[in-house]
């Protein structure tokens, strides 16, 4: 045979082959021969290599005929030219002998056993052909006792073989260490936090352990590794913006368990519990199954016609009375693109309004009116992946190890390994230890922390001077506005001692690529949309913009807020971003819909729900939203909902909000529909519909399209290719979108019509063409400066849990409800001596607006002062405090703000109203 | 393997070590297995109580099973074969209960036997009125008393120490010289290969460590001896601190490292003693901390002790312990020159071999060359256990004839033997007659099918069961595997249980089963204490099949070919 030297050349079994730099012997014997060719039981593709089980040992020579050595083809390098021997009889021999060892301590049931057919070590004994065990019966560990204890996760360990894969997924995958060995040789095995069930461990039931067991010794209750499925379907997760790709596992019309793609370039082969688990709403018995229309004050079922003949009279009645802009839709960022697009098109084109919103509204329009503003685009500047080339993490108002899990984690193993990480944040989190620096700030203060932060890296002279003088505008302004700060005054603000501040910034400042990631604690202020205007300045201001590992990456909250955003649910730009109000977008939309349509810039949601109550809106459409849970000021949402001549809700639950409904439309869960979502970091992915809709419902886009005709207007039926196909027609960043092409990972847009992608923004010019500074004083929230006083006097903010979603109407309705049973309001021990509280208190929370009762936990998460906690339960309604203030750009309501007191119930917490989860568990 | 501990664990360092802090909180009550304990490291270490569980679990002295015990007995080869250790257990069980009582694998008395473990302290070759005496009234000898000797005629390793100002004037020029460069060739003349047992040559591991770029980097001893019937190391740092810690700054200044760290085992106390008072005196001289005599060069020195684990020894477990992660063999690449202690550019070596170090900086690469074989060059300590005449260490020329070890030095056997085992329990199991045929060098051993290792000389008495040595051999791989390669973990077990089986019940051992048993270590294991166990029980299937072919089907420890 002809030498190949020096041309990436090895060979498998005297057959040549070219390897890629980097390869392990096992990564290109996989890659030519297909995983599998040669075995292994340690070894999994989202592990680094590890060398425990043997089992993958080849023979490898430097010549032919040379001799020839023994090695694990996990960890061995390649080099050019190598002899690699996979099947001679020394090995098959030496295989063989390690998998006997093996089993003779692991239990011989495999045919009751949950993973049989689909046990790694039963294919890999099958394969290296074991027909006995030779050894005597000896010492072993079958007789240890099943972990039934976790309402997901479930261990065996008398099938565990010691792999450790599950540790190292904790570890690697996950990055939180609850798994271990303990002991060491024959007596080492698999514990759970301090020795303890997976219920009383720190786990946070990503099941990444689950899923990289090669047997059934940890599972879980789905029995995912089991293969009684019939099918699996690749979709998309429908909790957060991270847009993990989910395997979902069918048997009939039944969903069965849930894993998560090795290949899946967003998550490979890890999920959040949300995920992975928590999917038992689907077909939860509170799915809305029929039409209701609600007469003489309750609902009645309907059937579909009947309902939206209702909802035609009443809109058509109501357009005809008082004019279109009396009626109004509210788009869900949890359906998918080609539904937001219809939910716009049908407000839009077939009502004849630009009253539409979406609960963007309520999270991250200041961070798209904010980025536009200085980029001239409100999305993620950079990928996730972008992770990998950082030299510095900025997490503004975040907490992603809880919000957005997946990525989270992925920032946790970064400054786990020693990137330095700055935290701007009032709370304590998760990561905030692994980072290098935590400005805990007093809630509200964001731009006078950023004002004082450029001002350190500007005092510096860490400006990039060319990145400035080539891409960017009104530097002088900026720069002027810097020069005059008073750093005691910014100091006094935001309560963080200012050499901290400045170390902080220079870091920033200097690191060769620093990137930021921000989520809601950002934008749900009044000054939301400005504080994302001076993150901007930060990075352009360092030039990091345009490279790998830097940008601006706002976490967004739902799946698809970015696509709703993008689909044009918005009252002041259309699909496309394009501004409804010029002459020649008004005309492209009008030609392109083939409809008359206003050229006037419609109501935000806050907007809608004021003009209901003043009387001038009449009918709102919503679709997929619990406003009167999620909004702020629950009490004077309820009002214009009453207000309202009519309300449409399409929904799958019963939500607080659908109880005001006049007509109630049974939708149809992500599982049962298909479309795109599209990520945080602009990625149009694939969801693919598991199971038939839920008798009596139908999806969301199906039910618009059907409405739609159903008042005149002639749109094709739903299908995602068909609804893609058009999108892509007046989305100039969906140019060269098609379903078709998408493929496993979806595509980043911009996309161009030759259906190239984009995973960097800004790479030579910003969007608007030159990147622009903006100066912003810091202003004082009015509800601070109006309500903060002696009867009000703790500042309280709120934020999200890992295990609930929003308002929980899924989450509750799964075992995440067992796990988390309610909001629980966080107190400084301080604060709580002077109450007079302690953990488990309940306590009687109140602000101008209303009030609430939670139980409290005393933590030193917050500062003095501070009060936190969360809005996932309809039981403690939080929103009953929150308040009117918004974002002055946006509407964005500020959140992350409320003047507040408490004082403890004396009663029985039982008799306080304050309620466990009303979950209902379905087997 | 963890990236995350690793690098956890060194943003704290070295000098709050998170192992060390477990050795600390064991002090007390001989656990570190407590709630507590673990909570409070896992919080402040930013790990998992899982992680820090997982690690202290693993080690003899911080085990839970440890708390409480009193008195430790050695169980190593050398007191086994010396028949020390029944006598001893029922005398210490006259005076503690059997839970207080624990065990112990080698304590370097190897010389002696009779070797235990009480109060921090090491005591040998005890007469049970002495022992009363110590239990009773605490009063006892701990004095380590051998032999030490030379058949050569300018010692290297057992020259008598002249004092630090003498002793560091060729440090304190070379230092001064700033010649890294001109070192290399010395070593690399001096051609001198590690002496833990792997014979690697030095030069080319310190030049990999020193070219690469990485700061911070690290100077690691790998004083964890845990060879039965080795006490080498021992004596080095007991009786020559002063070669071993020299070595290591040569180390230190020649690939850009400020901080050595000697990782000594627990069961030698002495050691870390006086270790710790060589270092101190090291600071007074000024020849330790910043700016070393003005030449810019800055070195500090720590000792760390260990906890109980004969995997330690092994260098990447040995890094991975010092991280505070279970000591777990890591896979190899990356080396520890690249990615060693805290995924730092580190160099780890043997005592002794920092000990020869001394002599290359003073005469040269050239003069160190001369001694020995073209191939093995230099001296090489050998120690003897308590079956020959004269047992001790003695410093011979690498080539040197064993006979002339066991003979003219150790004075022949005290009893009746029937093989040597050199080279630790790794190290493989010469029959006496094949003794004459070899030399102390790495070739020679190779050669005749055995293995120099790191040349401590355990005697295996006529009297002593080879098939009760073979299971010595398979249980002490079980109790000391780490538990990662499945080979050892299962393997070990396995094997022990046959030689059990053979000798307790009426069963018999297929030779093919035992043969492919062994093949399977010695090949896929993933360090060389599975691998290395096979080698030793080949010896004994070979040169001892008369005796032992009872046990084995068809009457032959032979697999047909």
């Amino acid at each position: 045979m002809v030498s190949l030297k020096n041309q990436n050349t090895a060979y498998i079994d005297g057959e040549p082959f070219s390897y890629e730099d980097g390869d392990t012997v096992l990564n290109f014997v996989d890659r030519h021969h297909g995983r599998g060719q040669v075995p292994t039981l340690c070894d999994a593709p989202q592990l680094e290599p590890y060398g425990a089980c043997r089992v993958c040992s080849v023979e490898i020579a430097l010549e032919e005929e040379g001799p020839r050595r023994v090695v694990a083809s996990c960890h061995t390098p390649l080099s050019d030219g190598l002899w690699v021997f996979t099947e001679s009889k020394n090995i098959r021999n030496l295989r063989k002998n390690i998998v006997e060892l093996v089993l003779t301590d692991h239990p011989l049931d495999c045919l009751t056993c949950e993973v049989n057919g689909n046990c790694e070590l039963q294919t890999v004994a099958a394969k290296v052909g074991i027909r006995d065990v030779r050894y005597p019966e000896g010492d072993n560990h079958l007789d240890r006792t099943k972990d039934l204890s976790h309402p997901y996760m479930t261990s065996d360990l008398s099938k565990c073989i010691n792999c450790s894969r599950c540790v190292r997924a904790c570890d690697e995958v996950q990055g939180s260490m609850v798994l271990s060995m303990h002991g060491r040789g024959f007596e080492a095995r698999i514990i759970k936090g301090a020795d303890v069930s997976f219920e009383d461990s720190p786990c946070v039931s990503c099941g990444a352990c689950s899923q990289a067991c090669p047997t059934s010794a940890i599972s879980d209750v789905f029995a995912s590794k089991s293969i009684e499925a019939t099918d699996t379907t690749r979709t998309v997760c429908t909790y957060c913006g991270v847009g993990c790709n989910l395997e979902v596992s069918t048997k009939g019309n039944e969903v069965l368990s849930i894993q998560a793609p090795v290949d899946s370039e967003v998550n490979n082969s890890h999920t959040c519990l949300k995920g992975r688990y928590a999917f038992r709403f689907y077909n939860h018995p509170d799915r809305i199954r029929t039409p209701m229309i609600r007469t003489n004050g309750h609902f009645e079922e309907a059937t579909w016609e009947e309902a939206y003949d209702h909802i035609a009279e009443n809109l058509t009645r109501i357009k005809n009375e008082h004019g279109p802009d009396s009626i109004a839709g509210i788009s869900s960022a949890r359906c998918t693109n080609e539904e937001n697009y219809l939910m716009q098109k049908f407000i839009r084109a077939v009502i004849g309004t630009n009253n539409i919103d979406c609960c963007a509204r309520v999270c991250h329009s200041p961070t798209a009116f904010g980025m536009q503003q200085a980029f001239g685009t409100g999305a993620a500047t950079n990928s996730v992946e972008d992770l990998k080339y950082t030299d510095c993490i900025l997490i503004i108002g975040a907490n992603p190890t809880q919000g957005h899990p997946v990525t989270g984690s992925k920032i946790k193993q970064r400054l786990m390994k020693g990137v330095p990480g700055i935290i701007i944040d009032p709370r304590k989190i998760e990561i905030g230890p692994y980072a290098k620096y935590h400005l805990q700030l007093r809630p509200g203060t964001n731009v006078a922390l950023l004002n004082m932060f450029s001002y350190y890296i500007w005092e510096a002279g860490l400006v990039d001077q060319d990145f400035i003088q080539n891409r960017c505008e009104d530097w002088e302004k900026y720069e002027a506005g810097l020069k005059n700060l008073d750093l005691d005054e910014l100091e006094s603000i935001h309560g963080v001692d200012r050499e901290l501040v400045k170390a902080a910034a220079l870091e920033y400042g200097s690191a060769e690529a620093a990137m930021e990631f921000h989520g809601l604690g950002v934008t749900e202020h009044t000054q939301g949309a400005k504080t994302v205007m001076l993150i901007a300045n930060l990075a352009m201001m360092t030039g990091n913009i345009g490279r790998p590992g830097c940008g601006v990456n706002p976490l967004r909250g739902q799946n698809n807020v970015q696509g709703a955003a993008d689909m044009g649910c918005q009252p002041h730009q259309g699909a496309g971003y394009m501004p409804v109000n010029t002459p020649e977008n008004h005309k492209l939309y009008e030609e392109f819909y083939g409809m008359p349509m206003s050229d006037e810039i419609g109501l935000k949601i806050p907007q809608m729900f004021e003009s209901a109550r003043n009387g001038s809106l009449k009918a709102l459409y919503l679709m997929g939203e619990d406003v009167v849970q999620t909004d702020p000021n629950s009490e004077a949402v309820k009002e214009s909902m009453n207000a309202l001549d009519f309300l449409v809700v399409q929904e799958i639950f019963m939500t607080e909000t659908a109880q005001y409904a006049n007509v109630i439309l049974p939708a149809s869960s992500f599982l049962e529909k298909s479309g795109t979502f599209t990520n945080a970091e602009r990625r149009i992915q694939k969801v693919q519909a598991t199971v038939e809709p839920l008798e009596g419902t139908k999806p969301d886009g199906q039910i618009i399209v059907e409405i739609m005709n159903r008042m005149g207007y002639d749109q094709p039926a739903y299908t995602p290719d068909g609804m893609l196909e058009e999108i892509s027609q007046v989305v100039p960043f969906f140019a060269g979108v098609k379903w078709e092409e998408l493929g496993l990972n979806g595509k980043q847009w911009p996309v161009t019509k030759d259906g190239k992608d984009t995973q960097l923004l800004h790479v030579d010019g910003f969007r608007r063409g030159l990147g622009k500074f903006h100066f912003f004083e810091w202003q004082e929230s009015n509800e601070t400066k109006t309500n903060l006083s002696e009867e009000l006097p703790f500042v309280l903010t709120t934020g999200r849990l890992l295990e609930h979603y929003n308002c929980g109407t899924m989450t509750r309705r799964t075992a995440n409800g067992l796990i988390v049973t309610k909001d629980v309001l966080a107190v400084n021990p301080e604060d709580a001596t002077k109450k007079g509280v302690e953990t488990g208190d309940h306590v009687r929370l109140f602000s101008a607006r209303g009030e609430v009762e939670l139980e409290v936990s005393v933590s030193d998460e917050v500062k003095p002062g501070i009060l936190y906690t969360t809005f996932h339960f309809p039981e403690n309604m939080v929103n009953n405090v929150t308040s009117d203030e918004h974002c002055g750009d946006t509407l964005c309501p500020e959140y992350k703000i409320s003047s507040v007191n408490f004082e403890k119930i004396l009663d029985e917490p039982g008799k306080s109203g304050v309620a466990v989860a009303e979950t209902v568990m379905v087997k | 393997m963890s990236k995350n501990i690793s690098a956890l664990s060194f943003r704290k360092g070295i000098e709050k070590n998170y192992f060390e802090r477990m050795v600390d909180a064991a002090e007390e009550t001989g656990t570190a297995e407590t709630t507590e304990t673990v909570k409070s490291l896992a919080d402040e270490y930013l790990v998992g109580e899982a992680i820090t569980l997982g690690a202290v679990s693993f080690y003899d002295f911080l085990k839970k099973e440890n708390e409480g015990k009193k008195v430790f007995l050695c169980n190593g080869s050398a007191c086994l074969c010396a028949g020390t250790q029944d006598q001893l257990q029922t005398d210490i069980e006259s005076h503690f209960p059997k839970e207080e009582i624990g065990h112990i694998c080698c304590l370097g008395r190897c010389h002696e036997g009779g070797a235990f473990h009480y109060e921090d302290q090491n005591f040998s070759g005890l007469e049970s009125g002495a022992l009363e005496n110590l239990f009773k009234n605490g009063e006892g000898d701990s004095s380590d008393n051998y032999a030490v000797g030379t058949n050569l005629p300018t010692p290297v390793l057992t020259a008598d120490f002249p004092g630090i100002e003498s002793y560091y004037a060729p440090f304190k020029k070379l230092i001064a010289d700033n010649d890294r460069d001109a070192l290399f060739e010395e070593l690399k003349v001096s051609k001198l290969r590690g002496r833990g047992g792997a014979g690697f040559p030095l030069s080319f591991k310190w030049q990999s460590c020193r070219d690469v770029p990485n700061n911070p980097k690290y100077i690691v001893c790998n004083a964890d001896e845990g060879d039965p019937g080795a006490y080498i190391d021992k004596y080095l740092m007991e009786k020559q601190p002063h070669a071993v810690l020299y070595g290591m700054m040569v180390a230190g200044w020649f690939a850009g490292s400020e901080v050595g760290i000697l990782y000594i085992r627990k069961e030698y106390p002495d050691s870390i003693t006086i270790i710790n008072k060589a270092i101190e005196d090291l600071h007074a001289a000024g020849l330790l901390g910043d700016d070393i005599c003005g030449s810019g060069f800055n070195f500090k020195l720590k000792t760390v002790k260990g906890a109980g684990a004969y995997i330690c020894g092994e260098e990447t477990a040995l890094l991975a312990s010092l991280e505070g992660a279970r000591p777990e063999v890591r896979v190899r690449p990356p080396f520890p020159t690249v990615e060693g202690l805290f995924r730092k550019p580190t160099i780890v070596n043997n005592v002794e071999t920092f000990a020869n170090i001394p002599f290359i900086v003073e005469s040269g690469g050239d003069a160190f060359a001369s001694i020995g074989t073209p191939d093995s060059t230099g001296p090489k300590l050998v120690s003897l256990d308590a079956n020959f005449n004269t047992p001790g260490i003695y410093e011979v020329a690498m080539g040197t004839p064993v006979t002339e070890v066991v003979e003219d030095l150790g004075g022949g056997f005290k009893v009746p033997v029937k093989a040597i085992q050199v080279g630790g329990p790794l190290g493989g199991i010469v029959p006496t007659e094949k003794i004459k045929e070899l030399s102390i060098d790495f070739e020679s051993f190779k050669n005749g099918g055995f293995l120099l290792g790191h040349a401590g000389i355990v005697s295996i008495p006529e009297s002593f069961p080879m098939i009760r040595y073979i299971e010595h051999m398979f249980e002490f791989t079980g109790d000391e595997s780490c538990g990662k390669c499945f080979p050892c973990r299962l393997g070990s077990v396995r094997g022990k249980e046959l030689a059990q089986k053979a000798q307790n019940e009426d069963y018999k051992i297929d030779p093919v089963l035992m043969q492919d048993l062994l093949n399977t270590m010695q090949f896929t294991s993933l360090c060389a204490l599975g691998g290395g166990v096979p080698l030793p029980i080949q010896n004994a299937l070979q040169y001892f099949e008369d005796e032992l072919k009872q046990y084995f089907q068809g009457e032959t420890t032979q697999a047909p070919a």
